[in-house]
């Protein structure tokens, strides 16, 4: 089932249009990977789908996103907040709070008001647990979340979106900041949260796209070239455009 | 060619020159309450002095407690905080997240010209406006009180505070106020349950200096919180505070007097306490900056 469609999607900054008809569907409970050249628009379109383009002054945006058949563009703000903790969000650079891993983790449900006090401590433990800090951090939840490696803090953010429920998770290059190891060790942990979640991941890595997703869109200049099936796209790309970026002869 | 050399030796020596002086000055004043103040102290021990709860320094006998005047001082400047700094925080999250372009211009360096105002003039305004307007509705025997004080005082910490906040604000990384917002958190929850914990440490730095910057004030208090030299009960009395009661009893003592040197010695007090919150301000900036 589609999760996330857009019907002609187009983004203008001020004059400038960064996205330019997008036409896709992202599948529910699957990793989709977003790529192309730097500047083509891809956090853009990924900062659609939780409206966080909100923010910034003289956006204008055209088309429809439909998440779950709702169009997510024609909501007023309690929508907004609702819209945002059904689709998570996890950031380039890791940027847990500068409060306890404790308090991060229960910012979203503090937030939204989501258990009752008792709950939350079972809450941290199952959001610690399945990106696997728990062993780590259990006999340091109260401390700050800004001591941590990167490679926890990164898997903190996510603890800390995944600790609401939401069904999406975006992800905007979430492994750039880190090192290999670290990188596919967070690869594996979304191969396990893909059986609860929709993930979308926006990656510059090639390798990555091709090892997590299982689906992949590549964009250009703010526009959506091909989308399919990840090993589709990488053994037989219909665009020649595609080709010359995947094999590297792009730029 | 050689002109230009001797002009460049001048002036490099002049900066040099009152550099040097105005740390000379520093030190000089420093000695001269030093020594002014402590032959004071052997004649009247620290702890009495401190200790003492009777500020008598022209009966007979002569009484040297200035505990009710730490106190005054303590109440007042208490009562300051506690009205500057929530209202200063608030104004300086204000004026960074709603106020937009020239608006927040205007409305910054207005408050910055707020602090050249001289306290005097604060203290006059206050006499003639807050003091009868508080003796009126709060049915006081007399508005001069800790309060007013306070008021006036906290008023005149509020630029300090609001400016320098104001910067330690705009100085959070943006990604915290994203990350909350992404969680579904509105902008003013974003604010008060993170960007204000980033801010912290600049927040208190700011408060420190604004409170250092009144806690040493003279004039207002002076002209508005009643001076009696008794211990306070409640804010609503009126108090005498270090400072004004060095302006005040500065003419009439006797030079080299007892009194007089007295005096000198609230002073050493006095600089001991502003420095001490310099200093722990100094710390929380710098903590900031890393
Ligand atoms: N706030 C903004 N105002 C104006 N233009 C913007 C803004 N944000 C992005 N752009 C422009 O929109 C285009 C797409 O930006 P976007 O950040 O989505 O690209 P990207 O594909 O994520 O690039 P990267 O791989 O470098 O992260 C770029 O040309 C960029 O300059
Ligand atoms: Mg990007």
């Amino acid at each position: 089932m589609s999760k996330i469609i857009t019907n002609n999607l187009s983004l203008w900054y001020g004059g400038f249009q960064a996205l330019k008809k997008i036409n896709l569907a992202f599948q529910e409970k699957r990793i989709t990977s977003i790529i192309g050249p730097s500047g083509c628009g891809k956090s853009t379109l990924l900062r659609v789908f939780n409206r966080m383009n909100d923010l910034i002054d003289g956006v204008r945006i055209e088309g429809e996103v439909l998440i779950d058949s709702a169009d997510i563009l024609d909501g007023d703000f309690s929508d907004l907040v609702k819209l945002r903790k059904k689709v998570g969000m996890v950031f380039q650079r890791p940027n847990p709070f500068p409060l306890s891993v404790y308090e991060n983790i229960i910012f979203g449900l503090k937030v939204h008001h989501l258990v009752e006090k008792s709950e939350r401590e079972q809450i941290v433990r199952e959001s610690l647990e399945s990106v696997m800090l728990w062993n780590d951090l259990k006999d340091k939840l109260h401390r700050n979340a800004l001591g941590l490696s990167l490679e926890q803090k990164q898997r903190l953010c996510i603890a800390r979106a995944i600790a609401v429920e939401p069904d999406i998770l975006l992800m905007d290059e979430p492994c750039s900041a880190l090192d290999p190891q670290a990188t596919l060790k967070i690869e594996g942990l979304m191969q396990r949260l893909k059986n609860d979640y929709t993930i979308v991941i926006v990656t510059h890595n090639m390798q990555q796209a091709a090892r997590a997703s299982d689906d992949a869109g590549f964009m250009l200049l703010g526009e959506l070239i091909e989308f399919d099936r990840t090993v589709e796209m990488f053994t037989a790309p219909k665009d020649k455009r595609t080709e010359d970026y995947i094999t590297g002869r792009y730029g | 060619m050689k002109l230009r050399l001797l002009k460049e030796f001048i002036i490099e020596k002049l900066i040099f020159l009152s550099g040097i002086a105005s740390i000379l000055f520093v030190i000089l004043i420093f000695t001269f309450l030093l020594k002014e103040g402590i032959s004071f102290f052997k004649e009247i021990g620290l702890k009495d002095f401190i200790g003492g709860k009777y500020w008598y320094p022209i009966s007979e006998p002569e009484r040297f407690g200035i505990l009710p005047l730490i106190l005054g001082s303590l109440l007042v400047t208490l009562g300051a905080i506690i009205i500057a700094v929530p209202l200063s925080i608030a104004c300086a999250f204000y004026i960074s997240e709603v106020v937009q372009g020239k608006a927040k211009d205007i409305l910054k360096s207005g408050i910055e010209m707020l602090a050249a105002i001289p306290s005097v003039v604060l203290g006059f305004i206050g006499i003639v406006t807050l003091v009868p307007w508080m003796k009126k509705v709060l049915n006081l025997p007399t508005g001069l009180t800790a309060l007013s004080g306070s008021i006036m005082l906290g008023l005149m910490a509020m630029p300090t505070i609001i400016s320098i906040s104001e910067d330690a604000i705009n100085a959070v990384p943006k990604a915290y106020k994203e990350g909350a917002l992404a969680l579904g958190a509105t902008r003013w929850q974003a604010m008060y349950r993170v960007v204000i914990y980033a801010a912290l440490p600049g927040i208190i730095a700011a408060s420190m200096l604004g409170i250092g910057r009144v806690i040493g004030e003279t004039m207002a208090v002076m002209m508005l919180s009643g001076n009696a030299a008794v211990i306070p009960s409640t804010l609503l009395e009126p108090v005498r505070t270090l400072t004004a009661t060095i302006a005040a009893e500065m003419g009439e003592a006797v030079h080299g007097g007892l009194h007089y040197y007295s005096l000198f010695a609230i002073g050493i007090i006095l600089f001991v306490i502003t420095f001490m919150i310099n200093v722990i301000a100094d710390i929380f900036l710098h903590r900031n900056k890393k």
